[in-house]
């Protein structure tokens, strides 16, 4: 790596503090294209953040999370809230690209409120996510949005367990989808704090609640204490959204209220300081060392011979420390 | 290490109500490995370009089949000025007659597709033109 620059100019740095949307999309594209500026970034602009909730919208394809999450964010516009909104499509694996569709249903937020609303492609990303977009997120919560809602790629219910980057989840469902409540796991009852849904114009909705709440009664799990509620909705007649919304305000304060939502954030940033520590520690070990050589090969032997591959891991980890002392060289400690 | 993808937006301004051309070159710049926000039908020129300034776009591509084609592409373009996306891609497709697409060269929109165009022209001139030096 060669000697760093900034990646983000001082212009960029004042229009973004003096409020200027265009620089807060633009950071976002920083944090978006750029992952080695995101150290730099976040530092500076932790400091600033409020603390703006996240709300993620999860479901499968197709169930109305666009069209909720407007219906939602508007509500949360009407409450004196300052919105933004992350929109979260798939990326094509085959070549890359990806078609960003969730703006149609959100226009009209666009329009009359001058929402802040940024579509994602979910590109290496897992579970609905790109990797950029909790970083997207904080860059709107020091851009001084409160709440912050986060739509998800349309999820298979293998992934509906995710968003540990949310403060709060919506799982939104469809009447129609029994095969989706029969493979929802308990896991699901706990990881989404309101079901909500939606589509309860059409046929088939109180089988979907009936079913719901079986799940319910059979996987609510010891570890919650309540259930999370089920709210029926239909965003295309815009019922039951109020009560949505209202949901959502009353869970968010009693997250705060309780301390969990600093419990949950104190979590998130814990295994994120870890996982930072082990990538920069192995950027260092790779750099320090031919391992991106060496590791193919060794793996090739192993293979061939039918070993474990720890003997090898113990020697490179028993090695780091002779290295970074040689690196250190006769420099001084850091304080 | 920068991994920047072209991002595009796909609108259609006015009220004509047929957007399978706009959708199928949509499709074609994702084949291509852009990333396309695609905003739908009847999008007034306000909407499209706070959209692309919260997008952060590259480039902006107006599909338009009413006839509007100089109100729209002039007002998106001083749009676009006052919002600081005078460094963005204009473009677009249509039915638009030559006399026109001179009048828009003074605009600065260089190049407009009709329907005689290949997908592969508009994707190359895309990639081409998309490039913004400032980009993060
Ligand atoms: N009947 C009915 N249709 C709805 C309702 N809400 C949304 N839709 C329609 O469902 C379709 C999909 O809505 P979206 O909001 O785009 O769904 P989504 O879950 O965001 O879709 P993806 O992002 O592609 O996964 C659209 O045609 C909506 O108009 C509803 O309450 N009732
Ligand atoms: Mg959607």
């Amino acid at each position: 790596m060669s000697v760093e620059k900034p990646s983000v100019s001082q212009e960029l740095w004042t229009d973004f503090f003096a409020g200027s949307r265009l620089a807060c999309a633009r950071l976002i594209s920083v944090v978006e294209n750029s992952p080695q500026a995101i150290p730099e970034v976040l530092d500076r602009i932790i400091p600033r953040q409020k603390g703006g909730i996240r709300v993620g919208v999860t479901g499968p394809p197709g169930v109305g999370k666009s069209t909720v999450t407007a219906a939602l964010a508007r509500r949360a516009v009407q409450a004196g809230r300052k919105v933004g909104v992350l929109a979260v499509d798939p990326t094509s694996p085959f070549s890359g690209g990806a078609f960003l569709g969730d703006r149609v249903r959100m226009q009209r937020l666009s329009d009359d409120h001058q929402v802040f609303i940024r579509s994602m492609a979910s590109r290496e990303g897992h579970g609905g996510l790109s990797p950029a977009t909790p970083y997207a997120a904080d860059v709107l919560d020091a851009f001084g949005l409160d709440r912050i809602f986060i739509e998800t790629v349309g999820v298979g219910q293998s992934e509906l367990d995710v968003m540990s980057s949310a403060d709060l989840v919506v799982l939104v469902l469809q009447p129609g989808t029994g095969d989706v409540i029969q493979a929802l796991k308990a896991g699901i009852i706990e990881a989404a704090d309101l079901f909500l849904v939606n589509k309860s114009d059409l046929q088939g909705t109180e089988t979907l609640l009936d079913s719901l709440r079986f799940l319910m009664e059979i996987g609510g799990g010891p570890r919650r204490k309540s259930l999370p509620p089920v709210i029926q909705a239909s965003a295309l007649q815009d019922r039951g959204l109020d009560e949505a919304f209202a949901e959502i305000e009353r869970l968010v304060s009693g997250l705060v209220a309780s301390g969990l939502f600093l419990e949950k954030r104190r979590a998130r940033l814990e295994s994120e300081v870890r996982a930072a520590i082990g990538r920069e520690l192995w950027d260092k070990y790779a750099a320090l060392t031919n391992a991106g050589e060496v590791i193919p090969a060794v793996v090739g032997r192993l293979l061939e011979r039918r070993r474990s591959p720890y003997p090898y891991i113990r020697e490179a980890v028993s090695r780091v420390r002779i290295l970074i002392d040689e690196e250190r060289g006769p420099r001084e400690e850091p304080q | 290490m920068t991994d920047r993808r072209i991002k595009v937006i796909i609108a259609k301004p006015g009220l004509d109500g047929h957007d399978r051309g706009a959708k199928v070159v949509a499709r074609a710049l994702v084949e291509a490995g852009m990333e396309v926000v695609y905003l739908g039908l009847q999008q007034s020129p306000e909407s499209i370009v706070r959209a692309a300034v919260d997008e952060d776009a590259d480039v902006i591509g107006l599909s338009i089949l009413s006839g509007a084609h100089m109100t729209n592409f002039r007002r998106v373009k001083e749009l676009m000025e006052a919002s600081g996306l005078g460094d963005r891609l204009l473009t677009g497709g249509g039915i638009i007659p030559t006399r026109d697409q001179e009048k828009l060269r003074e605009l600065g929109i260089d190049k407009v597709f009709g329907p005689g165009d290949d997908l592969q022209g508009i994707v190359d001139y895309i990639r081409e033109r998309a490039g913004r030096p400032s980009k993060g």
